[in-house]
């Protein structure tokens, strides 16, 4: 298949996977071994625009749509490369919704904005709140994340906590309560003194607004898997350490404490002072954990892989941003014992990729567009587009738990000399623990207990070669199991390309299905 | 929580302390950090602070001196700091990203020839230091932090050198550019940059943003290149009129805390009636509610319900530039309307329809579906 870099200038284009690559190689031939799945492309930002990167989508005619940090909302058109200013003025605006080529739903600050260009000009005349109906303290932690929409209709919303490094303004919007906040000080928790920090909230087609989960920090992260079900990325911090995947369902709580103030006849005062134990129980734990500083720091939105083949080998999977490392994480699941769980490893990792990687959306011809932001934080600023080149790359394309380990399914044939060698599987476990964290320990810190190596003691390799699985000595429910796969390749030599993977094991799967599959 | 994780975490926090505070005044400069003598220990305070960056970014030492440096953490966020061989920072941090699963347990810190001396990750509030024999041979000696993504931005240069002067810092490509600027981390708010956005902006144009004085639903209207005013989305009424520069959006935009678009300009008026217009009765304060607005000629109509009457007001400047006319179009209320302004305002207003019994306006139903208030500054009075 011809790359799809062809044509354009070498310069605009770069690689992702291997730091040597050209496109004389490229167009050479799908069977050389070093030819890259994905290209990385850096779109020319027009002079003058700070482009921290809040939103982005498609209108059905083609064009990017984008709003950035400083309250623009403009459009590009790949075709011609222009931009062109369509709506200004927003207040930090970090997520859109497109409804037509003249219309989006924008969530900024204050409010969800429908902007509208009326008149035909090109450029938006109409902002019409939709929805104002949460507290703000006037915290510059208080970002909105969103809108995403379901099938029925619904939108959801995200409402961050407010951050203990700032104040609350003098005026504030809704009823203040600072039960939800840890003392008078704040300490070093994210607190929720206004309605709704810390929930993700429904809007319903009727417009109806309903409080619908709560126990969230920083979810940065908002977006539906492939049967439609809820999920948000919550960023790592106080009480949980390390930053999290939610399958996030009606009248939930996930592990923040601030939020529980909010909930409908609340009568246990200030939650930051409950028993952990007690907070604990009630939570709904991750679905996937992204092992702090390993995996992920700060992951951001998440997107399902619609395209249907045209972005790879991983349509129904998910893609979740990250800010800290030059990567973008891909999530599979499954569900075991009722419940969804699974595994992340990076989809791309290093190479032209920037940091910053906060928003993702796919153009209606299947490439993956990528805006990035940083705000303050580590990350970096612009807009690339990733394309599939027609190229499968060598990757773990699934992890799935057996009652007795784990099945590794891969894009291609293994080699099965190296992957049937229990030395190049090298497995530990740990978990992180739930906890208050005091006032002296950092933010960042996420510590790794009961890290344990686990001894892989059988290998079966499938006919096809595809699926290696695994037998463990032990499995523990409550642990991420990291696996290295180190020298493992496929069966004409392509070197796996991302090693490490991490599952959350939160239910084993009972034994009355390992008979089933034996 | 059990006890023995307790105990494990007040252990790692221990370890990472080689504990050593230094009062908060410690502040080096550049001439007292080349200590020439030599068995003597030169000390430096580094510190982190917020914005990925280290408030120092260029140290001196003599080739061959002994050195103690101290990192303490004043960010928010945890820092170490590595010490690398002379230009070799970026890979250094390169090998530290590398480290995949080990990288929390290993601090970051790659195993590497390239890496001479590190602190380890250090938590807000706390304090490590290291101590050295700086290397014989003089050079450019960077130093970084490599916690996930902190060491494209954070980062700085130990000048080893006996004597001479260092480079001029504008120029100094050792250092991070954002802080080539001087070597003051106290952002400059002087003046707004003349390039925000990647188009000129002509009046009138808005920026919604926290302000003073206002709920955190605040609009910022630039109606002329002299005259500005604050719109309140929450509480659906004008707050304040100035004069003068618009705003700095400065500290808003960096995302820094207790920040907000400050005004630039001389306030000559400020509201002081709650809900100034009324519906039915001008006794009674009404629900009100912002629904957004419509640019006509740039200029916004502002849409709010007042009691569930819709009530659109466009606002805009007054020929001389010395007031506010305000356009009020209620299309389908059926009561009377009242518009009160306070005689303490400094301002005069006027109408296009009618009665004023002293500062209070009465609009008939007859009139409320086309109406102006022209506020205008009376001269010599002080707000």
């Amino acid at each position: 298949m011809k790359p799809v870099i062809s044509g354009r200038s070498l310069m605009a284009v770069l690689t992702v996977l291997f730091s040597c690559f050209s496109c004389e190689i490229a167009s050479r031939s799908t069977s050389d071994r070093t030819a890259s799945a994905y290209v990385v492309e850096s779109i020319q930002m027009p002079v003058g625009l700070n482009s921290e990167v809040g939103g982005i989508g498609f209108l059905p005619d083609g064009r990017l749509i984008a709003c950035f940090h400083r309250g623009e909302v403009m459009t590009y058109a790949p075709d011609t490369k222009e931009w062109k200013l369509f709506a200004e003025g927003l207040h930090d605006p970090l997520g859109l919704l497109v409804i037509s080529n003249k219309e989006v739903l924008v969530m900024q600050q204050p409010e969800l904005t429908r902007i509208q260009d009326t008149d035909g000009d090109g450029q938006a005349d109409l902002y019409e709140t939709v929805m104002d109906k949460f507290g703000i303290s006037g915290n510059y932690h208080e970002f909105n994340y969103g809108p995403v929409r379901d099938k029925a209709g619904n939108m959801f919303i995200a409402l961050n906590t407010g951050s203990s490094g700032d104040k609350i303004r003098s005026q504030v919007r809704g009823e203040l309560k600072t039960d939800g906040r840890d003392g008078d000080t704040g300490n070093r928790q994210m607190f929720s003194v206004v309605p709704f920090r810390g929930w993700v909230m429904k809007l319903t087609p009727a417009g109806e607004l309903m409080p619908f989960a709560m126990g969230f920090r920083s979810p940065n992260g908002i977006g539906f898997d492939s049967e439609g079900r809820l999920l948000v990325a919550d960023n790592q911090g106080d009480w949980v350490s390390t930053s999290s995947l939610y399958h996030v369902e009606e009248g939930k709580f996930y592990g923040h404490p601030a939020s529980l103030v909010w909930k409908k006849d609340w009568h246990q005062g200030n939650p930051f002072f409950m028993p952990v134990s007690e907070l604990n129980a009630m939570r709904t734990k991750a679905i996937v954990l992204f092992p702090q500083g390993i995996m992920a720091n700060s992951p951001s939105q998440i997107l399902c892989d619609t395209t249907r083949g045209k972005f790879g080998p991983f349509g129904g999977q998910l893609l979740v941003g990250e800010m800290n490392h030059k990567r973008i994480i891909r999530v599979m699941l499954e569900t075991v014992d009722g419940a969804l769980q699974g595994a992340c490893l990076p989809f791309l990792d290093e190479g032209d990729l920037r940091m910053g990687n906060n928003r993702l959306a796919f153009a209606p011809d299947g490439s993956l567009w990528v805006g990035q932001t940083d705000h303050g934080w580590a990350g970096d600023e612009g807009i690339q587009r990733i394309s599939f080149t027609g190229v499968t790359p060598m990757d773990v394309y699934t992890m799935k738990l057996t009652p007795v380990g784990f099945d590794l399914t891969f894009t291609r044939p293994v080699d099965t000399g190296n992957a049937s060698d229990p030395a190049h599987y090298r497995l530990r476990h740990y978990y992180y623990d739930y906890y208050k964290k005091g006032p002296q320990e950092g933010v960042d810190d996420a510590i790794q207990l009961d890290v344990q190596t686990v001894k892989v003691t059988d290998i079966k390799i499938s006919g096809d070669g595809r699926t290696v699985s695994l037998v463990l000595d032990k499995l523990k429910a409550g642990y991420v199991y990291e696996l290295k796969l180190e020298n493992i390749k496929s069966e004409d030599g392509r070197a796996l390309e991302h090693p490490l993977i991490c599952y959350t094991l939160n239910h084993l799967k009972s034994q009355d299905l390992s008979s089933a599959v034996k | 929580m059990s006890a023995s994780h307790t105990i494990f975490r007040k252990g790692i926090s221990g370890a990472l302390l080689a504990c050593c505070f230094f009062p908060l005044s410690t502040r080096i400069n550049e001439k007292t950090t080349t200590v020439p003598a030599q068995k003597e220990v030169t000390t430096i305070a580094l510190n982190a602070i917020p914005g990925l960056q280290y408030d120092e970014v260029r140290i001196v030492v003599k080739p061959g001196s002994r050195v103690k440096i101290t990192l303490t953490n004043k960010d928010d966020m945890s820092h170490n700091l590595v010490i690398t061989t002379p230009g070799k920072r970026l890979e250094v941090v390169h090998a530290a990203v590398k480290l995949g699963e080990k990288g929390p347990s290993l601090n970051y810190i790659p195993q590497s020839p390239d890496v001479l001396w590190s602190i380890p990750v250090l938590s807000p509030g706390q304090a490590g230091s290291i101590t050295f024999t700086a290397p014989e041979k003089t050079g450019i000696y960077p130093y970084v932090c490599t916690f996930p993504g902190h060491g494209f931005s954070m980062y700085g240069a130990m000048y080893v050198m006996s004597a001479g002067e260092l480079p001029e810092l504008l120029k100094d490509e050792n250092v991070p550019p954002a802080r080539r600027k001087g070597n003051d981390t106290n952002d400059s708010h002087a003046s707004p940059s003349v390039a925000d956005h990647p188009y000129p902006l002509t009046p009138p144009y808005l920026y919604r943003a926290y302000m003073m004085d206002a709920s955190p639903a605040a609009i910022a209207v630039r109606l002329t290149d002299n005259l500005a005013y604050c719109w309140d989305a929450g509480s659906c009424e004008l707050r304040y009129v100035w004069e003068g520069g618009f705003v700095d959006n400065t500290g808003l935009w960096k995302g820094k805390p207790n920040s907000e678009a400050k005004v630039l300009g001389k306030i000559f008026y400020r509201n002081s009636v709650t809900q100034p217009l009324r519906t039915g009765s001008p006794d009674r304060i009404q629900q009100v509610e912002f629904r957004g607005y419509k640019l006509i000629n740039r200029y916004p109509e502002f849409h709010y319900t007042v009691d569930g009457t819709d009530v659109y007001e466009l606002i805009r400047p007054t020929e001389k530039g010395d007031g506010l006319i305000r356009t009020f179009t209620i299309p389908r209320g059926n009561e009377d309307v009242w518009f009160i302004g306070a005689p303490t305002d400094g301002m005069k207003f006027e109408s296009t329809a009618g009665t004023w019994r002293k500062q209070t306006l009465l609009v008939p139903v007859s009139g409320i579906k086309n109406f102006s208030i022209v506020m205008t500054k009376r001269e010599g009075r002080k707000p």
